[in-house]
């Protein structure tokens, strides 16, 4: 049997397969989907830019009523981070893949923004984390150079240096690990497939 | 468009085109569980997709690339069993036939080998042995995965020998 006869049995064969669908439930199952993944992007920016901005205020209000300008730079850090987020999505949202797209191309717009989501998850450091704990380090420092106790308010500072630290620690090594559990595998395979395109 | 224009056209795709989407979760997914939650997600998409379609592609290869792209991503860890969700489809075995019709029996025997072999393949040759077996033409294959005609002569002469080896022993029997 050669492949005509193969392709011969495939089509009158249709799809094999008997499927009964009520379409009505399939309708409202689809926008179901689509208001819970607009949802789900909405909250996620609530979360991730309305920390940012919330900390902004707190330190504002802070430095504010303190009259101390080193506050004013962590709302100023928390501001860059919190815009940093809000431009990088806005700028890789417009180069999404549509699922329409050729699958060359889906698959090469895929592949472009895990690279950009492991860059900046490596990179956390740079953009996340170094801005506040500059602007922390320098409130740390102030206070301690303003402060009568001075013995007092440094063993505090380096305790709360040390908290921060471990954190970040934390927050950084979280990160790592998705990079290598969830990102690493899926550009491995995206770049697979872009191969046997090519 | 409107959410009316939107639904009749997936109505008219489901009707026209169910079994296209079939034969490409078929031919990405094994078990029946794989299979009813892939065609959920292929159908999910293809729903968003609605309103960018402006008809300057034909409605297959539209449907073709949409549900590749599913299948594509869908691979890659990305599968969501819907609990708590409404099911809005039942997917059954292949339909019965009757041990009289030898031939026809004979074919799905073939169809079947085919489906298990095509599964067997890299993601995108199983794609073009799928639209390939379809009896889509070079230049509609060459659209959908965005590579040259040229080229997918190549991929499909290694493919068709690799299929008809996987066969040979099946057609033999029967």
């Amino acid at each position: 049997m050669n492949f005509e006869d193969l392709q011969k049995a495939w089509q009158s064969h249709a799809a094999g397969a008997k499927v009964l669908i009520n379409a009505d439930v399939l309708l409202k199952e689809v926008r179901r989907n689509q208001r819970h993944f607009r949802a789900r992007i909405f909250w996620r920016d609530v979360r991730e830019v309305g920390l940012c901005g919330l900390m902004a205020w707190v330190f504002l209000h802070w430095a504010m009523r303190d009259r101390a300008w080193p506050l004013y730079l962590m709302v100023f850090a928390c501001i860059a981070v919190g815009a940093f987020m809000v431009v990088d999505r806005l700028i890789q949202r417009k180069k999404q893949p549509a699922a329409n797209d050729a699958i060359k191309a889906c698959i090469e717009g895929s592949l472009l923004q895990v690279n950009h989501q492991i860059w900046l998850l490596r990179n956390v450091f740079w953009w996340y984390l170094l801005p506040l704990a500059m602007g922390l380090a320098i409130v740390t420092g102030v206070s301690v150079w303003h402060s009568r106790h001075v013995a007092l308010v440094v063993a505090g500072g380096c305790v709360y240096m040390l908290l921060v630290v471990l954190l970040y620690w934390g927050i950084y090594r979280l990160n790592q690990w998705a990079v290598r559990k969830s990102l690493e595998p899926r550009q491995q395979e995206l770049e697979a497939l872009l191969a046997s395109l090519k | 468009m409107t959410a009316q224009q939107q639904e009749a056209i997936f109505r008219r795709w489901l009707d026209t085109h169910l079994g296209l989407m079939l034969k490409v979760v078929r031919g990405c997914a094994k078990a029946p569980q794989d299979q009813e939650d892939l065609f959920q997600d292929v159908l999910l998409h293809i729903w968003s997709s609605i309103p960018a379609f402006r008809g300057e592609a034909k409605e297959t290869t539209w449907i073709y690339r949409v549900a590749f792209n599913t299948a594509l991503a869908w691979g890659r860890g990305e599968r969501r069993r819907r609990e708590g969700h409404e099911m809005f489809l039942k997917l059954e075995g292949p339909p019965q036939v009757q041990p009289s019709h030898v031939d026809s029996l004979a074919e799905l025997e073939i169809v079947n080998r085919l489906y298990a072999a095509i599964r067997q393949l890299p993601k995108v040759d199983a794609s073009l042995a799928l639209m390939h077996l379809d009896g889509l033409s070079y230049q509609e294959m060459a659209e959908v995965l965005g590579i040259s005609e040229n080229y997918i002569g190549v991929k499909l002469n290694r493919i068709r020998k690799q299929l008809e080896e996987q066969l040979k022993g099946v057609t033999d029997e029967l």
